[in-house]
């Protein structure tokens, strides 16, 4: 085949569809970013934002030229990869802000609890595909559930909560969709639920319960991270309609949002593109996960279903975990908004897995 | 089931998973319409009341402080002047307890004070803690340099500079005027809508509290935009963020103008000065007008301003002396033998006595078979010997005739037994005695009227109500209401409101009988025998009574020695000049003992310094020239000296604290004593 029968192939096969959400969501999370961050010390993040954009659209094509079918092999063993990470993150990283989450690669930081989640996934979809393929034994489930558990387990440990509840909240979409019997999920909710007052008691860092008191009685903490969410809510809540304009956001000029660019970018959005921004760029979130369900409904394969399932969960779950966070529905955790946060990590794992999603959608049909 | 319109077909796939991916695509329908709706709550339902509270985040309203009103006496010197002063402040939520300990110790706080200023900051809530607290006032330049030199290591802090009240003459009037310090919670309270906040200053005693409303002037307002750290943004941010007017300039107070002679004061605070603690009234005749008005010991209007400490102010507040306290109005004394003209006035206005009738003073008066005791055995007195000499004996017999009631009628015409009118700190009433007061207290017997009838007793009056009635008395019979503020004008001078002599009523007795007084009055004072003759003053006729007042009964205490607390009050009182009469004075020396020993040179020094000031102009250039500055009188400015030249060839000539020495700011910032360079063209 030549280039031109190449290209064609690809043209006919490429998901647009993906790619226009994708493109959309990333100019609007790289408008906003440039709002966010325009004032104040922060102002090179824009540029570094771009960079990060760049080398992740770069990832994407690549990741979607893939067969996402050579990873089966693979799985586990970037899951592995992913382990050894966040172990040596944990004793060689950079700290920030009490935990140590990021790790040097030359001129970059990189933050490799975020992107295990795309090996988490992998892992799932292999072990989806290992039950369809053979009769595993109950000791082979446990060794995979185990070692899934460990992952989100040693990322809760680094410490990131936030980041192991998602890994968590992803298993458990995934299993919701994949288990032929539901009830040992509706079990291992009753576990968790049975264990949670002793979770709180030995798992949970001084700094985390707070957040969650405080989430639970904001007036418990005016000043302090009760102050974030009702500055958050005041933000989203004064952009009324159609916002105070571009640029023009107070709360966002002015530094009452904490963390603009990483945690509130939403607020910032909506506090400058008000109720009819909000709904632009939540609806076509709405549509990116709805798109990988589409793709999940048609893969060719078990393991491609599962792929581009769990990337929608992932999707779903950072969506409403940030969105809810920032309106006030949910405690103040760093969950960052696809696309949109500032944040290499978050960027280049948002690519690849939607780029293994472009993958899967381009292998739907018989060759 | 394809979820979405497919152009292609699919191929192989994953049937079996579809029936769930339909339960997901549910749920998550359903988790962006929770998130939907929560934005119209937000955004579209309560959007405005958001978008006020993001606007009040950053729009902060300063008060801008008004200028208070200055006080000036009579001649428009400055008696309560404002000079620049930097206040701290601080601002609870941006600040930090490692600020709190390098302040506290720039600012030299105790640990306790430290202490409880911190509870105070933290105790702050909601969007108090956005609200800046006045720490101190009044810093000074090095604690002031310190505080700029550590500005990044003390988040929360500011300072601003503040027009802070001064008093350039120290202790001069303090009462009158005052002093003011931070507003309570309670007037906070009581005092809402009327713009006042915490931290400001408000007026506590004297003309400063009766006159707040008039001097405080109107606050002014600005706003600003702040960022989440409190940072002020510029005038370009407040411009676009900003609805309406972003200042309102303050409106500056009113000028008071007391009817206060600062000089007469200065010279009858002076002719105190060897007694601890007393009262002076001096009262224009004519008009009932205040021209000095003394209450000793003084309190520092300028340290209870300031912020004076726990320990200082109890520390006065037990002075057995109180200094606190407004002893020409708001304590009331027994007037002992001042009150005399009373009784005599009822005898004759009764025709119960003539100017001829003799009474035989063999130095007591028997009663029921008791002995009232006279100062000593007069002989035969008429009413003016009896006036002159102060002869109980002659009054205890006139009081049998006159009997109880009358005497207090023409005491309560003479405004004894009511409060003057002024209003300031407290006016008290005193007490007029009458038989049927005596009856409900207990039982009324004679003894009680010879009592009253020499002052002693239940009669009780303060040193304005005194000043009034001898006024009355000079007259010709015209009671005053006493008259302490001239004009309120503004500050660039324009008359606001001006106040005429208000005339309480016409006293109810014969110019007859007053004529009788006023010969009394004379005769105590240029009478060789009488009782202040040695106080007279060369080429001034003053007309007075000095009086004796009992404290305690059965006791006598010897002059001389230490201010003793059981020793008889010593007043004088009277006006000058005697056949044209212009001031009255009153003086009470506090347990001074005998009056025309004690309070009658007192109140000669005050009758000569104000003939000196309003008369004397040819004795005044006279003494000029021969050079004041050594005499202990010299600081009074050349006025007083006559006055203190007189009374410096006394023994008791040498002040005996530094109290009385005076100090003024110079130009360059500098205290300096006052007597460096004398006000020579003061006036």
């Amino acid at each position: 085949m030549n280039g031109w029968a190449l290209w064609r192939k690809f043209r006919t096969h490429f998901d647009w569809m993906l790619f226009a959400t994708v493109v959309a969501i990333a100019a609007i999370g790289l408008l906003n970013l440039y709002s966010a961050t325009r004032h104040g010390p922060q102002r090179d993040l824009f540029g570094q934002q771009i960079g990060w954009m760049v080398l992740g659209f770069f990832v994407f094509f690549a990741t979607a030229i893939l067969d996402y079918r050579v990873l089966t092999r693979l799985a586990w063993g970037l899951l592995v990869v992913g382990f050894v990470a966040i172990v040596v993150t944990h004793f060689f990283g950079i700290a920030a802000k009490g935990s140590r989450r990021w790790i040097g690669l030359g001129f970059v930081r990189v933050q490799p609890s975020e992107l295990i989640k795309v090996a988490v996934i992998l892992a799932l979809a292999r072990f989806v595909q290992d039950r369809e393929s053979q009769e595993l034994g109950w000791d082979a489930i446990a060794l995979r559930v185990g070692a899934l558990g460990a992952a989100i387990v040693l990322i809760a440990w680094q410490p990131d909560l936030g980041t192991a509840s998602l890994n968590a909240l992803i298993c458990v979409s995934v299993a919701f969709f994949t288990m032929k019997r539901l009830w040992p999920l509706l079990w291992g909710f009753f576990g968790l639920a049975a264990a949670a007052p002793l979770l709180w008691m030995y798992a949970l860092h001084d700094y985390q319960k707070k957040r969650v008191l405080t989430f639970l009685d904001p007036t418990s903490d005016p000043s302090g991270a009760g102050w974030h969410s009702r500055q958050s809510i005041f933000a989203v809540g004064s952009g009324r309609w159609d916002g105070k304009g571009y640029m023009h956001g107070t709360q966002n000029q002015l530094n009452f949002l904490p963390e603009q660019w990483t945690d509130f970018p939403f607020s910032v959005w909506a506090e400058e593109w008000g109720f009819v921004g909000s709904i632009v760029l939540l609806g076509l979130y709405f549509f990116l996960v709805l798109w990988c369900l589409n793709v999940a409904s048609q893969a060719r394969d078990r393991f491609g279903a599962t792929i581009a399932v769990g990337v929608a969960a992932l999707i779903f779950w950072h969506v409403v975990v940030n969105i809810g966070m920032v309106t006030g529905l949910a405690p103040v955790v760093g969950v960052t908004l696809p696309l949109v946060s500032y944040g290499g990590s978050s960027v280049l794992t948002m690519f690849l897995g939607l780029g293994l999603v472009a993958s899967v959608s381009m292998r739907r049909y018989a060759r | 089931m394809p979820l979405l319109l497919d152009r292609h077909r699919p191929a192989g796939g994953t049937p079996e998973l579809r029936a769930r991916l339909g339960w997901f695509v549910g749920a998550v329908t359903i988790a962006f319409l929770v998130l939907v709706g929560r934005l119209w709550q937000l955004q579209v339902i309560r959007g405005d009341r958001y978008f006020q509270a993001s606007t009040d985040n950053f729009v902060k309203e300063r008060f801008l402080s008004p200028v208070r009103g200055r006080i000036l006496d009579r001649n428009g010197v400055v008696l309560v002047d404002n000079r620049p002063a930097f206040n701290v402040y601080v601002t609870p939520r941006y600040y930090s307890r490692s600020a709190h300990e390098r302040l506290a110790r720039i600012l030299g706080l105790s640990p306790q004070d430290a202490e409880s200023l911190w509870s105070s900051i933290e105790a702050r809530r909601g969007a108090e803690r956005y609200r800046a607290m006045l720490v101190r006032e009044d810093v000074d330049r090095d604690r002031l340099a310190l505080i700029e030199q550590l500005r990044s290591e003390l988040p929360g802090v500011d300072v601003e500079d503040v027009p802070h009240r001064y008093y350039p003459h120290g202790t001069l009037a303090a009462h009158v005027l005052g002093y003011m310090n931070q507003i309570t919670e309670a007037e906070l309270a009581r005092w809402k809508g009327e713009g006042y906040e915490p931290g400001d200053s408000v007026g506590r005693y004297g003309v400063e509290k009766q006159w707040e409303h008039y001097l405080r002037g109107k606050k002014g307002s600005e706003r600003y935009v702040v960022d989440a750290k409190g940072q002020r943004k510029g005038e370009r941010e407040a411009e676009a963020l900003i609805a309406g007017p972003r200042w309102v300039p303050p409106v500056p107070g009113h000028n008071v103008v007391l009817t206060l002679d600062a000089e007469l004061q200065r010279i009858a605070e002076r002719a105190l000065r060897h007694h601890p603690s007393g009262g002076v009234a001096v009262v224009e005749v004519s008009t009932g007008k205040i021209r000095a008005l003394v209450s000793k010991p003084a309190f520092d209007p300028n340290a209870m301003t300031s912020g004076i400490s726990r320990v200082e102010l109890t520390q006065m507040e037990a002075d057995p002396k109180k200094p606190f306290l407004d002893k020409t109005l708001r304590q009331h004394y027994y007037p002992g033998s001042t009150y005399k003209f009373v009784t005599l006035l009822a005898a004759i206005e009764d025709g119960l006595v003539t100017p001829e009738e003799r009474v035989f003073c063999r130095g007591w008066h028997e009663l029921g078979g008791r002995k009232f005791r006279c100062t000593k055995a007069h002989g035969s007195v008429s009413y003016y010997e009896a006036m002159a000499q102060s002869c109980n004996v002659y009054f205890w017999q006139l009081a049998e005739r006159v009997g109880m009631d009358r005497i207090s009628r023409v005491a309560r015409d003479f405004g004894f037994g009511a409060p003057t009118g002024i209003g300031l700190n407290g006016d008290v009433a005193g007490r007029v005695p009458w038989k049927a007061w005596y009856e409900r207290t207990g039982g009324f017997r004679i003894g009680y009227t010879l009592n009253t009838a020499i002052g002693q007793g239940d009669t009780e009056v303060t040193v304005l109500q005194l000043a009034l009635a001898y006024a009355a008395l000079a007259n010709g019979g015209r009671l005053w209401v006493p008259q302490l503020v001239e004009r309120v004008e503004t500050a660039s001078g324009k008359v606001v409101a001006e106040y005429p002599p208000t005339l309480r009523r016409r006293v109810q007795v014969s110019s007859r009988a007053l004529a009788m007084v006023q010969r009394g009055l004379w005769g105590a004072v240029n009478d060789p025998n009488g009782t202040a003759f040695k106080a007279r003053v060369d080429g001034l006729e003053v007309a007075g009574k000095t009086g004796t007042a009992q404290v305690r009964k059965l006791q006598k205490f010897e002059d001389g020695g230490d201010w003793n607390p059981h020793r008889d009050h010593a007043w004088f009182a009277g006006y000058a000049p005697a056949h044209a009469p212009e001031i009255a004075v009153v003086v009470l020396v506090e347990h001074g003992g005998h009056g025309g020993r004690v309070a009658a040179p007192v109140a000669m020094e005050i009758f000569e310094g104000w003939r000196n000031l309003v008369h004397g102009g040819v004795a005044r250039a006279a003494k000029e020239g021969e050079g004041t500055g050594t005499e202990p009188g010299a600081e009074m400015g050349t006025e007083a000296s006559a006055a203190s030249r007189n009374e410096s060839a006394s023994p008791e000539g040498v002040p005996e604290s530094g109290e009385d020495i005076l100090f003024e700011v110079r130009e360059d910032g500098e205290v300096v004593p006052a007597n460096v360079a004398p006000p020579a063209e003061a006036r």
